[in-house]
């Protein structure tokens, strides 16, 4: 035997179990060897023995071991003693001893083990024999097939089991003897119970199956659930096949792993289509947010409401709205199950409504009206930017607030608060107006005429839903049409003034001429002669007041003379101070230039000017008038340079408030409680057809100062001569004149004047009587040396046309215009219209007499 | 562990199982301890059955690998 530890088995002890001590004697000796030799041969005969039971036993030993016995040739007896395999056996199967106990130890504890599963398991278990006989069973069995059974081992399964009395052939259990394979029964019916049935053999050493393991099942429960279930998933299956909402599951993926009927129809794709798509194809590329909020709900971090944009297949916009929620399984994502709705007519409708709203929104913001909407009770819902201003309350305030409050309404003259129009419609459910004369009241306190309506909103079932109060401040407006009443007031009596004006300048024409030709009768040094003069100066001053009225009522351009200002100063200053406690005190040096002025107007202004004075001084008090020359080097915005005369007139009054300066030449400004307005801005209406100008300072509470510049006279006064005044009446005229003249007592005035001044005069009252008039006296030889012409003949031919129809007949005809608008422009510029010389009414028989030389005899 | 190898060759049954048994019996605590395994070269086709039973009877894991005009057979400790 060869070992790399070159280890050899010890040998056997020897052992010397046949000798013993042998006593040998002389007279014995052959005896005693006879002896030995007989128990040399017992001896032998058994080690023999021995030996050979040494070895008949080894072999037994061997032969249980496994192997082959001695072979008597291979090991002699010595070598077998030797080597002791007997030793060698027993110290093995003392091992072989140690190892079967140990196993043994564990078999017990297995068996308790196995007892155990056996006897608590959930499942019922049978062992049964070759011959189906109940070999073992345990509780579950028992409770499951034969609770009211006492022990049943021993009994064939058919019968504890199959309740049959004989055995069933097709058994299909039987075959596990024969095939020695498992068999698996599922769902199997026994006494109306179901049951899964596992079948395994048990083979013995030779691997028979000598019996075969049945572990009953019971799983009727679980059916029963399971059939619960597929009701339950075929109800809910059915719920949502049915459903109109677009209903989805989703795995971690992004697959679909459902869709319903309603998805499928609206989405456009076929049942087969849907398992090759994933959430993503169906996301509308252009809802750029769509993606990754769908990717965070699809990777399970958010859910709830969600809002997105679907693509069908083909490529329709799909707006719908849903609920998803994620399903998780141990913390891991399942997927996801959304359920959504198409909203895209709503949306569109949305849409719609947003723009109809921002249009809303704009249109209120634009409109010049306050427009406050509320709701069914009252209470203020919305309210435009005029409303807020008118109001004085900001839209986040008067939220919410109730319309009273807001729209605060009083009576503008009683003050008592008005009923809301609002809360008044909402009685009525009918729409209101607001009465005349509300005053609104601002949150801050101030005070608007208002005027307007209340209509109620009503829905599609006409029931009102709230109210819309349109409302607009009528404040200016009332005080325009207070203003254009004035105005038309002022423009009536000025159309009366003038027709006034005219008939009282005829009636002063014919007592002016009548006084004169009464002076004429008078002897130089009669009394009478000095009350005709009061008589006469009285007529002087009313005329002058004619040519205010007929300025006033007439306007027009001024009909310029160069005159000097200082005596119509003192004229007009006196005659509007007259009866009130002002005084006035002048400074208007002689050197004065002269100015080309209209005196009518310019004396409009001065009695203006002062008369403003005199009602800033209602305790009396001083007017200081001035006047000085002024030369303006350069060309202003106002004025161009050249020489002015300056007219100062300064009074001691309150004075005008600064605020109110800028205004003041504005017509209808007026602080006064009885003053129309027109004063001051017909004066400097004047004063810029003047081509002057007019300024005005004031101190509050001191007084006011005016300051008038009107260009100085250059030389150049009129296109028109001048007549000039003859010093003497008593010049004689000789010639004919033809008087044209409606009035009848100017007529016969007039023609008397004519007659005493040496002239034949024939009168007429109308221009065609004129014109024949004439005619007739040239064609007969006796021509009419001049023609006197009244401007305007009320229902008949006047100046204007007449003489263009004398022009005609006669080119060389001298006429005079005469009529009591000395500022009308053919007064004005009567050259042009074809007269040669004017006449203004009321004139004296100087007057005729020096216009009538002038024109015939050009003296 | 330490290898105990032993070369058998050329020896039949039962000298073969004998001088087997003998070295399972001299390693006997040394096994159950599980610190040395003993291989067994032979080229004795009865061994293959005889040694690879007695050891597993005993309680030891056996295996036989085939070599080249031999076998080999490992006892290892251990309990099987």
């Amino acid at each position: 035997m060869n070992s790399e530890k070159a280890k050899t088995p010890s040998p056997a002890n020897e052992r010397d179990e046949g000798c013993q001590g042998i006593h040998a004697g002389p007279g014995s000796e052959k005896d005693a060897i006879e002896r030995l030799s007989r128990e040399n041969d017992e001896l032998r005969r058994k080690y023999s023995t021995a030996t050979q039971y040494i070895r008949d036993k080894v072999n037994q030993l061997l032969t249980v071991m496994g192997t082959s016995t001695l072979k008597p040739e291979e090991l002699d007896d010595k070598t077998l003693i030797e080597t002791d395999p007997v030793g060698i056996i027993s110290n093995s199967f003392v091992q072989i001893l140690k190892h079967l106990h140990k196993t043994n130890a564990k078999l017990k504890i297995t068996n308790q083990e196995i007892k155990a599963i056996f006897d608590s398991a959930g499942a019922g278990i049978l062992v049964i024999d070759r011959e189906m006989r109940t070999l073992a069973y345990n509780a579950k069995l028992r409770e499951q097939f034969f609770p009211d059974k006492s022990d049943v081992t021993g009994q064939p399964c058919y019968k504890v089991i199959c309740n049959l009395s004989d055995p069933f052939s097709s058994c299909p259990f039987k075959r596990v003897f024969d095939s020695g394979e498992n068999i698996n029964l599922m769902g199997w019916v026994l006494d109306k119970r179901f049951y899964d049935i596992f079948c395994a053999p048990i083979k013995d050493e030779k691997g028979e199956v000598t019996r075969a393991v049945l572990v009953y099942m019971d799983i009727t429960d679980r059916m029963q659930t399971e059939q619960a279930l597929r009701q339950s998933e075929e109800k809910y299956r059915d719920l949502f096949e049915n459903a109109n909402d677009l209903i989805q599951s989703i795995g971690p993926d992004g697959t679909f792993q459902y869709v319903n009927r309603a998805w499928r129809e609206t989405l456009g794709y076929a049942e087969d289509e849907v398992s090759g798509l994933t959430v993503f194809d169906i996301l509308h590329p252009d809802c750029s947010e769509c993606g990754p909020d769908f990717k965070s709900v699809v990777f399970g971090e958010t859910a709830g409401r969600i809002e997105t944009v679907f693509i069908t297949k083909g490529g329709r916009r799909l707006n719908v709205e849903g609920n998803v929620s994620t399903a998780f399984s141990g913390g891991k994502l399942l997927g996801t199950r959304g359920i959504f709705r198409d909203i895209t007519e709503r949306k569109e409708a949305e849409e719609i409504l947003s723009s109809e709203r921002e249009r809303l929104a704009v249109t209120l913001r634009c409109i010049g009206d306050g427009v406050i909407t509320t709701d069914i009770a009252g209470k203020v819902v919305l309210m435009n930017k005029v409303a807020e201003a008118l109001t004085g309350w900001p839209q986040e305030d008067a939220k919410g607030s109730p319309i009273a409050e807001v729209l605060h309404l009083i009576d503008e003259t009683s003050r008592v608060v008005r009923d809301n129009p609002v809360e008044t419609l909402l009685k009525s459910g009918k729409a209101v107006d607001i009465l005349d004369h509300t005053l609104l009241v601002a949150r801050g306190g101030k005070e608007r005429l208002i005027s307007d309506s209340v209509s109620p909103i009503v829905d599609r079932k006409s029931n009102i839903i709230g109210t819309v109060l349109v409302f607009r401040d009528v404040t200016e407006k009332r005080s325009l049409e207070e203003k254009l009443l004035k105005t038309e007031k002022i423009e009536s009596l000025g159309v009366l003034a003038g027709g006034i004006a005219h008939d009282f300048n005829n009636l002063l024409n014919a007592i002016m001429g009548n006084i004169d030709l009464a002076v004429m009768d008078l002897d130089p040094g009669d009394r009478a002669c000095e009350s005709l003069s009061r008589a006469e100066k009285a007529v002087l001053r009313a005329k002058d007041l004619t040519q205010q009225l007929l300025t006033f009522s007439k306007g027009g351009a001024p009909i310029k003379k160069a005159a000097s200002i200082s005596e119509l100063i003192r004229d007009s200053a006196d005659f509007a101070t007259r009866g009130s406690n002002v005084k006035c005190s002048f400074d208007l040096p002689e050197e004065l230039w002269k100015v080309e002025i209209d005196l009518g107007q310019m004396s409009q202004v001065i009695n203006n000017i002062v008369l403003n004075g005199v009602h800033a001084m209602p305790e009396g008090g001083q007017i200081y008038i001035s006047a000085e020359n002024l030369v303006i080097g350069y060309d202003g915005p106002e004025l161009k340079r050249g020489k002015y005369v300056r007219v100062t007139v300064k009074d001691t009054g309150s004075g005008i408030p600064k605020e109110h300066l800028p205004r003041i030449f504005e017509p209808y400004f007026t602080t006064k409680h009885a003053g129309s307005g027109l004063g001051l801005a017909t004066t400097y209406s004047i004063i810029k057809k003047h081509d002057g100008h007019i300024e005005v300072a004031s101190d509050f509470g001191k007084g006011t100062t005016f300051s008038i510049l009107l260009p100085a006279f250059s030389g150049n006064a009129a296109q028109n001569p001048i007549p000039v005044e003859k010093p003497s009446s008593k010049n004689k005229g000789r010639g004919r004149v033809l008087l044209l003249d409606d009035d009848d007592m100017v007529r016969t005035t007039t023609c008397e004047m004519l007659k005493r001044l040496g002239y034949e005069v024939v009168g007429s009252a109308e221009g065609n009587e004129t014109l024949e008039k004439y005619q007739t006296a040239r064609n007969l030889g006796k021509p009419f040396d001049a023609v006197i012409l009244d401007l305007t003949i009320p229902g008949g031919m006047g100046g204007k046309e007449t003489i263009l129809k004398l022009r005609e007949f006669d080119p060389g005809v001298k006429a005079v215009v005469s009529s009591g608008y000395s500022s009308d422009s053919i007064m004005a510029n009567y050259l042009q219209y074809g007269f040669s010389g004017v006449l203004t009414k009321p004139y004296q028989t100087k007057d005729l007499s020096s216009v009538l030389q002038r024109v015939i005899f050009d003296i | 562990m330490t290898i105990i190898k032993y070369d058998i060759c050329g020896q039949i049954c039962p000298s073969t199982l004998l001088t087997a048994l003998q070295v399972i019996n001299e390693y006997s605590e040394q096994l159950a301890e599980g610190e040395v395994k003993i291989a067994f070269k032979t080229d004795n086709r009865d061994a293959i059955s005889t040694i690879p039973e007695s050891a597993a009877n005993m309680g030891y894991p056996v295996t036989v690998t085939k070599g080249d005009g031999y076998y080999l057979i490992e006892i290892r400790g251990g309990e099987e």
